[in-house]
């Protein structure tokens, strides 16, 4: 799995995104490219704590939803996003502007390995050894645009790699989510003005899946009781225990993990489907 | 000529060993008292004297000199009557100096010994010293109370003169043990119906986690918060001795007990008797006298908000320190939260049946006083809603039942790893994501799923703990 094999554009195995490409590269690639629709999440290196945090939960809940996670192993939102992803054991998928065996930058290797070991790829157009140069950057990002089935911008600055995956990606039709920042924040910069020039402002997490599953198809739900059997007018916890027969921790266990799932809500101690 | 005597201060919950130094000079009526005294101390001239006289001995007509040492330390109360009293006998060489002997007491003009709160203070300082302690009479069972004190008791200056005349030939207070006492004038099975509620009391004693009710009135807010009390396991001894200290530095009589305090300041406290102060000698507040045990506070949304901000910093830290000029004293404050509040001014907001008669500003107004930082130390908010009367059942466990349980797990907590399975952690980030708690709440869920997984005996978190302690941790 750690040797890097060559995937010629136009095979059976080549993403059949990167087709949407005017030059379709060669990719080389370490690990396995799934089936599962890709989400670009990108940003700027000289991102804030928010853009960290918000940046992981969008990994996780995009791995949570079953898709795969597509980004450009760089520091900041990138890194991030992907360490969101491997903590919930998703897919992900890291495209490199260096050789697939160069770990760019050093501090990312255990993503780097991370990704390979939870079942994820690191691709590149580059051959193997080709050195990180700067210069090479702005090209790998096209790669991870087309790649995807949507782009995510966190944070980005007004010019940078994040601006130019987003604009690429908007070329070749792929739908831009952007989270909106303040307006005086450099690292939002990009972002808001992407939301005026058209791209869809992202309301949190729950805002993305539900947009992204418009685009991708319904997320996959985790194996559980969705269907939920309860009165429209809801039940106080303690009629639910008679109701569901169970113990008190069991019925107080069952409506935690519905709440989670967004299929009731408390209000007191009365539990409401919706 | 001079004489020591040894008595003790109560210095932030712990006793602190005081030297009455007595020196008896030249021919001249005078009487000095030095040593950072306060006002009960400096009376002591006055009743010394009287009670001296009242018991045929004679006050020497000659300067009087009395030193409190160390003198940096504040003393207060009027302990000090018959130290000093015994000091000046001994300075004039009419018993001996009674050097190694802890003496407390206040001194009535007749020559009676008066009760004194420092009772409990010598008892523990004579058990840390090896040292005997002549005590009043009325509280020498509470010094005798205290493991390994040797207590005489005495009842007139004369017989503690005496007593000492004749190197304590008299007869040691019997070490009194304390039975286990165990409130059982509340027991948790008076509590009709409300299952989460005793559900989230139970766990709250296990992990010692702070603990809001919200409701309207009439459905046992406040009786399943005194019952908190039954639920949790004895003080040790070394709490108990602690507790006991605090009380008698608050002037309160409580001696060594098992069970743990239970305060429940009323709304209109105030500050100072909330956290501590005073002037002079810094007393203890409620927040000390709670430690080791329970602080309720009923109406919490009542109390001002100022007040409620000012026990942050005790329950963060589990101390207050009360500075003075000069000095400042550190009181213990390590209690157990147990609040209660109504939605709204009038109760019924949400409630089933009865409509809310309040304005909505009112309402909100009301709850912002319950929120920020108190609220986000407070693991577990549970709704305890009106009861219907079908429900008014009484198959309920009894306290003696939920106590085994809580003890069991108490004791299996002290020892076990800290574990939390993959899939557990995994849906408290789920949660995160979807905003079913905040990223505050993830500790609070921790801990409380924690608490859970020790009732259930069970060394790792299972996703059915966080998922139950998450429904505990419900919106104000």
């Amino acid at each position: 799995m750690t040797t890097p094999h060559m995937v010629r554009a136009g095979t059976a195995s080549y993403p059949e995104g990167l087709l949407d490409l005017e030059d379709p590269p060669d990719l080389y690639l370490i690990g396995d490219l799934a089936a599962a629709p890709g989400v670009a999440v990108v940003g700027t290196r000289r991102c804030t704590r928010y853009g960290i945090d918000l940046a992981e939960r969008f990994g996780r809940v995009i791995a949570g939803a079953g898709w795969t996670v597509v980004s450009g192993l760089a520091r900041g939102i990138d890194a991030a996003a992907h360490r969101g992803c491997l903590s919930v054991s998703g897919h992900a998928v890291g495209v490199l502007g260096s050789g697939v065996d160069v770990c760019y930058p050093a501090e990312n290797r255990p993503i780097y390995d991370g990704i390979l070991e939870s079942g994820g790829a690191i691709v590149s157009e580059y051959s193997p050894g080709t050195p990180p140069d700067r210069w090479r950057f702005p090209a790998r990002n096209r790669i991870i645009a087309a790649m995807s089935t949507a782009v995510v911008v966190v944070e980005a600055a007004r010019t940078g790699g994040a601006l130019i995956t987003a604009r690429l990606g908007a070329e070749i039709g792929r739908p831009v989510f952007v989270v909106p920042g303040d307006v005086d924040r450099p690292a939002s910069e990009g972002c808001n003005l992407l939301i005026r020039d058209g791209a869809n402002p992202v309301l949190g997490a729950n805002d993305l899946i539900e947009g992204l599953g418009l685009i991708i198809g319904p997320p996959q739900q985790a194996a559980s009781a969705s269907t939920v059997d309860l009165p429209q007018s809801g039940l106080t916890v303690d009629e639910l225990t008679t109701h569901w027969s169970l113990s008190l921790p069991e019925t107080l266990a069952r409506v935690g993990r519905l709440e989670i799932e967004g299929l009731v809500r408390m209000s007191g101690d009365r539990v409401i489907p919706g | 000529m001079n004489s020591a005597t040894m008595s003790v201060a109560l210095v932030g919950g712990d006793v602190k060993p005081v030297q009455v130094e007595v020196h008896v000079g030249r021919p001249q009526e005078s009487f000095k008292l030095t040593g950072l005294p306060d006002t009960a101390v400096r009376e002591a001239k006055d009743r010394v004297r009287a009670a001296l006289a009242s018991s045929g001995a004679k006050f020497p007509n000659r300067t009087v000199t009395v030193n409190l040492s160390p003198a940096a330390l504040p003393k207060g109360g009027t302990e000090y009557d018959l130290p000093i009293a015994l000091g000046v006998l001994a300075a004039s060489r009419e018993i001996p100096s009674p050097r190694d002997v802890i003496v407390v007491g206040e001194l009535a003009l007749d020559g009676r010994v008066r009760s004194s709160t420092s009772g409990m203070a010598a008892g523990v300082l004579s058990a840390r010293l090896d040292l005997p302690c002549l005590v009043p009479e009325s509280s020498a069972s509470q010094a005798a109370s205290v493991p390994g004190a040797r207590v005489y008791s005495i009842k007139t200056l004369a017989e503690a003169a005496e007593q000492l005349r004749m190197g304590l030939d008299g007869e040691m207070v019997k070490p009194r043990s304390v039975p286990p006492s165990l409130d059982t004038t509340a027991d948790l099975a008076d509590v009709r119906g409300q299952p989460m509620a005793r559900r989230a009391t139970e766990i709250a004693a296990t992990g010692r986690h702070h603990l809001l009710f919200h409701g309207p009135p009439g459905g046992g807010k406040t009786m399943l918060a005194r019952r908190l009390a039954g639920l949790l396991p004895p003080l040790s001894e070394s709490e108990a001795v602690e507790v006991g200290l605090i009380h008698a530095a608050a002037g309160l009589t409580r001696g060594i007990r098992w069970d743990r305090p239970f305060r429940s300041p009323h709304h209109t406290a105030s500050r100072a008797a909330l956290v501590g102060g005073g002037s002079g000698v810094p007393v203890p507040g409620e927040v000390s006298l709670a430690n080791h045990g329970l602080l309720f506070l009923d109406e919490l949304a009542e109390f001002p908000r100022s007040h409620l901000d000012t026990l942050r910093q005790p329950m963060e830290d589990g101390a207050v320190t009360i500075a003075r000029r000069g000095m400042s004293v550190e009181f213990p404050s390590s209690f157990h939260l147990v609040a209660a509040t109504n939605p709204c001014p009038c109760g019924f907001t949400g409630d089933d049946r009865k409509p809310c008669q309040c304005r909505p500003a009112m309402v909100s107004r009301y709850r912002q006083r319950v929120s920020g930082p108190l609220l986000d130390r407070i693991d577990l908010v549970v709704k305890v809603g009106r009861v219907e009367s079908v429900e008014m059942r009484s198959d309920a466990e009894t306290s003696a039942i939920v106590r085994k349980r809580v003890a069991v797990a108490v004791d299996f907590r002290s020892n076990r790893p800290d574990l939390i399975s993959e899939v557990a952690s995994r849906l408290i980030l789920r949660a995160l994501d979807s905003g079913v708690i905040t990223a505050r709440g993830v500790e609070r869920t921790k801990r409380v799923a924690r608490t859970i997984a020790d009732l259930a005996l069970a060394e790792e978190v299972s996703e059915d703990h966080v998922a139950e302690a998450m429904v505990l941790r419900g919106d104000w």
